[in-house]
């Protein structure tokens, strides 16, 4: 746990720690699975999978939604966030709306599929309103202007594409073991675009954010330098980009068929925990610039 | 009409005075403060500079916290006030994550002030005169109450006691000025022009109405 001295509270750079630490971590993980269930569900209605969209609305309801309300200090009035004016401001309003359309819209795409109907107008709906939930967290954090490692254009794209990502892999994963081999060839070029994007968007984005400000540039050296760069370079970096990257270019050289299960499974794997160590990181090193003059910088 | 204040940073001492009566007045419990006192030290021996920094909501004119709260428990009042109805408030803390001022606090847990040994009678008479909600966000609120009541009573805020914010009227150092930056003839508006100060931050694009004389 990062301690602040008291001569250092809004003196030196400031981490943010209410959306990190103690009951934070709750908030953590409801980002996480709601963008990846959504990205889930959004890849494999594409693919025509039911399997791996219910799993993925699932993890959205489920674990997405039930730790954003366990984080709530009064989960139980949840429900003015739906029926105050929140939503023409905020972002987290806005996500509430976004994510319970996409679950209500979901769900029926799902069951009219599971009958036969396959309605074109609900699965566009559905996946719209899935894109928005992937979406609309990397927005609500983008507000904040006074985290510079936040407020950049660069993080709504960024958990984008680890959002669809992450979904994409999992969808991968299902579809590898259920059989679906035609289901995860096609995925699993997604993968390699959305992948290269995940790997080109990181350098970019920590750069982007280091010549904001000088809060930006102690925040990115945090991440990549002092006290979190073993967990960048290691979990991010190293088991979240590169043994993906290898399984990927693997896949190239001899077919999805031709790659070890094992494999795919361990990049898979490696593949959500970099994705969600990121997110951890990007939590964890959200600094405030000092509030009034001090000699020292970080 | 706008309430603003003004801290004149070259007459305050540093003795948490204003923080201490803001405690008082709102009976805040252990761990939220509404008002602080930052100590910031610039410069080397012998050039060393120390300077006390009071600290409050700024209650902004574009205030962040406002346009964050999902649920509008966060409010903007005609005249400025910006506060928080905490039986609106879900505890989301965006508003806390979103103000670049970090003014607010969240009361995540009942504690006493001297754990094991009960309750004091300060902290007794707080749970009935001015209960705070647990698992909401708080923050200063320009004690709008003794504002709105001194107004009803005929009173000026700023110029008369009963009607002015407490950190105001207890600071002995006479440092922090209150009163309606809309009306060029008020005590604040003047020393404004007269000292030129400047405000925390002004390229977040918040407009505050707190402002501070610097030596």
């Amino acid at each position: 746990m990062i301690q602040t001295r008291p001569y250092e509270f809004m003196v030196s750079y400031t981490p943010q720690t209410q959306w990190i630490e103690k009951g934070g971590v709750k908030l953590w993980l409801a980002f996480f699975f709601i963008e990846l269930g959504a990205g889930m569900f959004f890849v494999a209605s594409i693919f025509d999978n039911l399997l791996a969209m219910s799993i993925g609305w699932l993890l959205c309801a489920a674990l997405g939604g039930g730790l954003h309300l366990l984080y709530l200090g009064k989960p139980l009035r949840f429900w003015r966030m739906l029926l105050s004016s929140g939503w023409k401001t905020s972002w987290i309003s806005r996500g509430l709306f976004f994510v319970a359309l996409f679950l209500a819209l979901g769900l029926a795409h799902m069951v009219s599929v599971r009958l036969g109907a396959r309605l074109a107008f609900l699965r566009v709906l559905a996946d719209a309103f899935a894109f928005l939930t992937v979406i609309y967290g990397g927005f609500a954090m983008n507000y904040v202007n006074g985290i510079p490692l936040w407020n950049t254009a660069l993080l709504p794209i960024l958990y984008v594409v680890s959002g669809l990502w992450g979904g994409a892999e999992v969808t991968l994963g299902i579809a590898v073991g259920s059989g679906a081999v035609g289901v995860g060839t096609g995925v699993e070029e997604w993968i390699r675009i959305l992948l290269v994007g995940f790997i080109l968007l990181i350098p970019v984005y920590l750069m982007s954010v280091r010549y904001t400000s000088s809060a930006g540039q102690v925040s990115v050296r945090h991440m990549v330098l002092n006290k979190w760069a073993p967990l960048f370079w290691i979990v991010v970096v190293v088991l979240g980009m590169i043994i993906p990257a290898m399984t990927v270019i693997s896949s190239l050289l001899v077919g999805l068929e031709g790659v070890s299960v094992a494999l795919l499974y361990a990049a898979i794997f490696f593949g959500l925990i970099g994705d969600l160590t990121m997110r951890y990181l990007v939590l964890r090193c959200g600094m405030y610039a000092p509030l009034i003059p001090s000699s020292s910088y970080a | 009409m706008r309430w603003g204040m003004l801290i004149n940073l070259v007459k305050c001492v540093g003795c948490y005075s204003c923080v201490v009566k803001c405690k008082q007045e709102h009976f805040l419990p252990p761990d939220v403060s509404w008002g602080r006192l930052l100590i910031s030290e610039t410069g080397a021996y012998p050039r060393a500079i120390k300077r006390a920094y009071p600290v409050l909501c700024n209650h902004c004119k574009e205030a962040k916290c406002v346009d964050a709260c999902p649920t509008r428990a966060t409010q903007k009042r005609d005249d400025g006030i910006v506060w928080v109805d905490a039986d609106k408030c879900v505890g989301c803390r965006y508003c806390l994550i979103a103000c670049p001022y970090q003014a607010r606090t969240y009361y995540s847990e009942e504690k006493e002030y001297y754990p094991g040994q009960g309750l004091t009678a300060f902290e007794r008479l707080g749970r009935e005169l001015y209960p705070h909600q647990i698992g909401t966000v708080s923050k200063c609120n320009f004690c709008m109450e003794r504002v709105d009541n001194g107004i009803k009573r005929g009173l000026k805020p700023g110029v008369d006691r009963e009607a002015t914010p407490a950190c105001v009227i207890t600071c002995p150092a006479k440092a922090r000025y209150f009163g309606d930056l809309d009306d060029p003839d008020s005590e604040i508006s003047i020393v404004i022009r007269k000292w030129r100060p400047t405000r925390l931050h002004p390229e977040f694009g918040t407009d505050p109405s707190v402002y501070y004389v610097a030596g």
